[in-house]
């Protein structure tokens, strides 16, 4: 079967943003291309999501898009699938592309979320939009008021701490480390570096979920452009897409059975995609990962296989997923530092990987990577993307 | 401004409804004997529609609790947890007490609750 690449990236600064999500995924979209070396004549698929989950609906944004930039599609899709929506859109990218349907796709996300205080201005006048919230949870979960998955997390954390003896401290210390992380991106939403006492007493939102401990709504946009081996202009900019594979629990939010601080799908996604690929675990040299939370991190580095339950926060205090450790995860700063756009995530990640295996990612360039890893997860980690990407047979470390 | 939750499946509507009249009850397959929780008007395990209300355990352990910031009821000081059932599963409820006073893995009893909106929910209580 023939391979699938990604030969162009681009994302806006991520943030709290004034314009359009039409004209940021646009600009995105643009970009994207032109860093593929393509025009939209060339693009046979055009993939995006919605808008944001507190937005009120707007339709047929793909079409939207296609007759904007004039793409003539053979393939075009708007995806929901909660937080995995833009890496689904990937997944089918390279589906299409391998399966020989198509030679190119497009795959853009554009967010603005109603800003939250906005929403705590007018209540009254948002309270379509809370209730909509609410209604992502089912009936037992959203007649106890659930407008967000954070006391999910939270009780996920709790137990994890309690089951493994993981401290306060060990837990605000990857928020430290992802602002860390963050301050080397000149596109992330946080400029000012986190103190692990600022972490402690930053207020407590939901026991034991402090507020640098949790991912803030935000906006921005992001695309990527998926080839066919055949329209890759430059073969030192290319990054294979080595494998990609999708898991799912039979579950929705909090599972009504087992352990609420388990991720089965985390991990049947990541063996699947790394025996797909050749690669072991050890292999990967640089990872982003979908941990929306600072207590979340560890169990997912954990899920994915990195370390043995209960072992990444010691390994994350002896930096072992930092630069100079044997796995670089979250150099963009993770989904608290770089920032948020739930729609956007997947293909910021993917971004970030491919910068990183291009060697383009500056300041916070880990030298010589070659195998990345992406994770990707909806609802409450109820589904799990994993994507292996790695660079073309060839090519040399170069500037990395 | 009805702050009221949209009830999204029947058999949801069917178990607040028993609650509200005092019952704690789920769904049995009468086919095939499955107990589910939460109830379906389909059974998961044999696809057959004909089920019975059963009593669930008014006893379970507590698995984990939080409270929320934001939510439309239930947020700070109530607390919100999971109660294990024993041959059930977890039940999301809310927990009567203090949360400072709740350790994981204690004993709790179910009970109803009327939310200041009107809303008829379960919570648990710890065991004396």
């Amino acid at each position: 079967m023939r391979e699938a690449y990604i030969a162009g990236v681009a994302m806006t600064d991520i943030g709290w943003h004034e314009e359009d999500p039409h004209d940021m995924g646009a600009r995105v979209c643009a970009a994207a291309l032109r860093d593929a070396g393509l025009t939209p004549s060339r693009v046979e698929g055009l993939i995006s999501t919605p808008h944001g989950y507190m937005t009120g609906a707007r339709k047929m944004i793909t079409q939207r898009m296609a007759g904007y930039l004039g793409m003539e599609c053979g393939l075009m899709l708007e995806i929901d699938s909660g937080g995995n929506s833009s890496s689904v859109a990937v997944h089918i990218a390279r589906d299409r592309i391998r399966q020989g349907g198509i030679n190119s796709c497009l795959v853009f996300a554009a967010q603005r979320e109603t800003p939250p205080k906005e929403i705590r201005g007018d209540v009254v006048g948002h309270f379509h939009l809370i209730k909509d919230a609410n209604s992502l949870y089912d009936s037992y979960q959203a007649a106890y008021g659930v407008i967000s998955p954070l006391p999910f997390y939270a009780m996920a954390i709790q137990r994890y701490m309690h089951l493994y003896g993981i401290t306060p401290e060990d837990i605000a210390r990857v928020a430290v480390l992802l602002r860390e992380h963050a301050l080397k991106h000149p596109q992330a939403a946080y400029k000012e570096p986190l103190t692990l006492g600022e972490v402690l007493e930053s207020k407590i939102l939901t026991p034991p979920i402090h507020r640098h401990e949790s991912s803030e709504m935000h906006d921005g946009a992001a695309a990527l452009v998926v080839v066919s081996g055949e329209l890759v202009k430059d073969e030192g900019r290319a990054v294979r897409i080595a494998a990609i594979r999708e898991a799912h629990d039979a579950t929705s939010f909090i599972p009504y059975r087992g352990e609420i601080s388990r991720f089965p799908c985390v991990g049947r996604a990541a063996r699947g995609a790394l025996d797909e690929s050749g690669y072991s675990i050890a292999d990967v040299d640089v990872a982003e990962v979908y941990g929306a939370f600072a207590g979340m991190e560890p169990m997912m580095y954990e899920e994915l296989g990195f370390f043995a339950p209960g072992e990444a926060p010691a390994a994350i205090e002896e930096g072992r997923t930092t630069h100079g450790g044997e796995v670089l995860i979250n150099p963009s700063g993770g989904r608290l530092s770089l920032g948020h756009p739930a729609y956007v995530t997947p293909l910021l990640e993917f971004v970030e990987v491919v910068r990183q295996l291009r060697g383009e990612a500056g300041e916070r360039q880990r030298l010589g990577a070659s195998v990345g890893l992406v994770h990707t997860e909806q609802g409450f980690i109820n589904g799990s993307i994993v994507a292996i990407l790695d660079r073309l047979k060839g090519q040399d470390a170069g500037a990395r | 401004m009805d702050t009221r939750p949209y009830m999204q499946d029947r058999a949801a509507e069917e178990f607040f409804s028993r609650l509200e009249r005092g019952s704690f009850q789920t769904t049995r397959c009468l086919a095939c004997g499955e107990t589910h929780y939460p109830p379906r008007i389909v059974c998961p395990a044999c696809l057959g529609e004909d089920m019975e209300w059963v009593d669930l355990p008014r006893e379970g352990t507590l698995v984990a609790f939080t409270q929320q910031s934001d939510a439309i009821r239930c947020r700070r000081p109530d607390v919100l947890g999971l109660v294990e059932l024993e041959g059930i599963g977890n039940v999301i409820t809310r927990i009567d007490a203090p949360f400072e006073e709740l350790r994981i893995g204690i004993q709790v009893a179910f009970a109803t609750w009327t939310s200041p909106d009107g809303v008829a929910l379960h919570q648990f209580r710890p065991l004396e």
